[in-house]
């Protein structure tokens, strides 16, 4: 049972999602806090705590990969997410876009949790190539709108998180759950436990509230040049390569045995910042010492956030001007919204300006 | 001769002017109507007058011709005005009057002028007072006072008005069309007169009344009103927002909204099909969208607009009272699945609202959109009879020219 006290939740979406929270709970043991939520009733078997999305509406078997069921689904069912909620101070969400429920749920998940108050960071693997253009489409629609909700979104595409064209089918996407889960765990691992330059989940959540989309990676290395290898391993981390803007913050967590030098820190440290960080105006540092875990390897989780967080308007539910505008760019609609009802008296309903189109005000994706 | 009335709507979509001659048997039938797209209104107001006048010929000329192919050559001189738009507001208020002993009908008639006497704004005027219940002495819920012993007798009323401006505006306009606005008529409780049995009333019953820019509603409990108002979204809503969606004309969202949108989204298999869009002219090609995509725009907004009638009902707590469901009327009601949608969202059992105690709208492809003026006509039936010559004269000049 799910008794931890900790002020974070981690929530998985989606059968990927869920796998990759799962993930993440082995691997940490005792003490994370999470629920899943899935459209699938058999994804709730393994046991944990579990949210049935769209029950009414899909019978538990799942979405079947369609994003707008999904999506309504969880319209539906986002309330049940309420009783998990209690004492959390910062969400950390696990999905997989470009089809079903992680495609379609997630948004609403998000901005459930936005309009509790709770700044919430996504972690989210985005369709392989081959999948095709509808899923890739359907999972940049998704990842705008994400990131508009969101305090803070990473984005993996899920070939850079693999990077092995010769894997099997199979094996690369337990590969890519496996990867991004190893690094979502460092990250909570940061958070939880006391190292000598801390960084607890206050923090982690102003960080987080006052961040944008990043890129996330993570690298481990072992031997006399660790520190070195893991900066190099930085520096060619397709992860890492290239993003939507400048990076304009460094999160570097370090986690490492009781033989963790100064030095290395150091290295790692000035490695990362010269490689990512020109631009930057923070570098925030923390580090974990566990030498049950980590003993003779170094493992370090970076985030490089790209863009500072929207001012936000509480006047409407949290939604933030700047997103409104966004959305409306990508539709190719006009200024207002309004259409024909410009010069019209307008029609105001808990706030809301009901002559601007629905899709538009509730940032509903549209499967062109 | 039959008494003869006409009724007039201006709506944001269209205009329709209606006949309607009482038959032997008592009952009335729509002899002619015509009806033009509307110009010059937006959300059930009216930007423009004379565009509006235009309209009002148009109807008027089309009624005429009918007319005269039919060997009549009557001209329309006055007829009633069916209102609605986000201006017209239904409030409650309670009318008082002390007893000597036990409740006469002139206690009645006192309670009913103290109820009626209610001031309103400079700036509206009263469409419509409907009376609820009696209450004595603090007992409620009194539907025949007349012999019990109390002092204090009161009676709820709701008071439906408008915007003075609004409806001076629409008497403008049928100024200019040589048309005498006679009275104007709420659109959501005229179409409930039209479409609603005495036992729906009395179970409890709503009828939304879809118009093209805007949704009015008339909810009845135990035989009475018991609220009434407008939302100012309506099918023009609908269009504009598959409009914003597609980058369409309005013409071209109007005509997939007709022909292609549902209200519910498709499973699957048919949501994966895509719909064509004629080009805007000849010489832009023709292009698809998603069914999946269309269906969502229409479903999005539909599904905020009963959600907004069901919290308005909820706030009022009537939702839970309204046993015989629902009643669609106006020209909104033919969309595709509506009812289906109306039925999940508000917890109702739906049905279309076609007009019950008026012949001769039998074979009309959507009925329901003519429900608010059948109802106005039998307003104007049941409320004239007594008086032919009024009829004749006022509505019919020409006749008498």
């Amino acid at each position: 049972m799910n008794n931890s006290t900790s002020s974070m939740l981690l929530v998985g979406i989606g059968g990927a999602g869920c796998a990759m929270t799962r993930g993440v709970t082995r691997a940490f043991g005792d003490g994370l806090r999470y629920v899943l939520a899935d459209t699938d009733a058999k994804t709730g078997e393994a046991g944990g705590p579990f949210i049935l999305i769209g029950g009414d509406r899909l019978s538990g078997r799942g979405a079947g990969g369609d994003v707008v069921a999904a999506r309504l689904a969880a319209e539906d069912s986002v309330q049940s997410l309420d009783e998990s909620l209690e004492g959390v101070r910062l969400a950390i969400v696990l999905t997989a876009l470009g089809g079903g429920t992680g495609g379609g749920a997630t948004l609403e998940v998000v901005k459930h949790l936005s309009a509790r108050g709770i700044p919430t960071c996504v972690f989210a693997t985005t369709p392989f190539a081959f999948e095709g253009e509808t899923r890739q489409r359907n999972a940049r629609g998704m990842m705008t709108m994400i990131e508009e909700a969101a305090s803070a979104s990473f984005f993996t595409p899920l070939d850079k998180l693999v990077g092995d064209a010769e894997s099997d089918m199979a094996g690369a996407m337990r590969r890519a759950v496996d990867t991004l889960a190893s690094g979502i765990t460092l990250f909570w691992r940061l958070v939880e436990k006391p190292g000598y330059i801390r960084l607890d989940a206050e923090r982690v959540r102003h960080l987080v509230a006052s961040c944008g989309r990043g890129r996330f990676a993570y690298v481990s290395a072992q031997g006399e040049n660790r520190a070195a290898s893991i900066v190099d391993a930085l520096r060619r981390s397709p992860l890492l390569a290239s993003g939507s803007g400048p990076v304009t913050s460094i999160l570097c967590g370090v986690l490492a045995g009781d033989d963790l030098r100064l030095a290395e820190v150091g290295t790692i440290s000035n490695g990362l910042r010269e490689a990512y960080g020109a631009r930057a105006s923070s570098f925030e540092l923390a580090t974990v010492n566990d030498e049950e875990t980590f003993s003779g390897r170094i493992c370090v989780a970076a985030m490089l956030f790209e863009s500072p967080r929207r001012e936000a308007d509480d006047s409407k539910n949290g939604e933030t001007v700047k997103r409104r505008r966004r959305q409306r760019a990508i539709l190719g609609t006009g200024p207002t919204g309004r259409g024909r009802f410009n010069n019209s008296e307008p029609t105001i309903w808990n706030g809301e300006d009901l002559d601007v189109p629905t899709f538009l005000r509730k940032n509903i994706s549209l499967e062109f | 001769m039959n008494n003869i009335y006409a009724a007039l709507e201006i709506g944001t979509t269209r205009t329709v002017l209606a006949v309607g001659e009482a038959e032997t048997g008592g009952r009335l039938k729509v002899t002619c109507h015509a009806e033009m797209p509307s110009a010059g209104v937006r959300k059930s107001q009216i930007l423009d007058i004379n565009q509006v006048t235009q309209s009002v010929k148009g109807v008027l000329h089309e009624i005429e011709r009918k007319q005269s192919e039919a060997g009549s050559t009557i001209t329309i001189g006055n007829a009633f005005l069916v209102v609605s738009g986000q201006h017209v507001k239904a409030d409650h208020f309670t009318g008082s009057t002390l007893v000597d002993g036990r409740v006469t009908e002139a206690d009645i008639a006192d309670v009913a002028e103290s109820a009626r006497s209610m001031a309103l704004p400079k700036d509206r005027e009263l469409l419509d007072i409907e009376d609820q219940n009696y209450g004595l002495d603090g007992l409620g819920g009194i539907s025949a006072p007349v012999g019990m012993a109390g002092r204090i007798l009161k009676l709820d009323t709701v008071h439906i008005h408008a915007d003075r401006n609004r409806l001076e505006d629409a008497r403008t306009a049928a100024d200019g069309a040589h048309l005498e606005i006679r009275e104007p008529l709420f659109a959501a409780t005229c179409a409930a007169d039209a479409v609603l049995e005495e036992h729906e009333r009395r179970n409890g019953a709503l009828v939304l009344d879809l118009g093209g820019g805007s949704t009015g509603y008339a909810a009845y409990c135990d035989g009475y009103l018991a609220s009434a108002g407008v939302i100012g979204v309506g099918g023009d809503h609908v269009t504009n927002d598959i409009a914003h969606a597609f980058q369409t004309t309005q013409a071209q969202a109007e005509a997939l909204k007709a022909n292609e949108a549902s209200a519910i989204i498709a499973k699957a298999d048919v949501a994966a099909t895509r719909v064509k869009i004629p080009g805007s002219s000849p010489l832009l090609e023709s292009r698809t969208v998603s069914r999946r995509a269309l269906d969502t725009v229409v479903n999005a907004r539909l599904r905020e607009l009963f959600a907004v009638i069901r919290e308005t009902l909820e706030e009022q707590d009537l939702l839970h009272r309204l046993h015989a469901g629902i009643a669609l009327t106006g020209g909104g009601a033919a969309m595709r699945d509506i009812d289906e949608l109306a039925r999940r969202e508000i917890g109702m059992n739906v049905r279309p609202g076609r007009p019950m105690y008026v012949d001769g709208l039998e074979d009309e492809t959507n009925p329901a959109s003519f429900a608010a003026i059948a109802g106005a006509l039998s307003y104007a039936h049941h409320n004239y009879a007594e008086k032919p010559i009024f009829g004749l004269d006022r509505i019919f000049k020409g006749l008498f020219k």
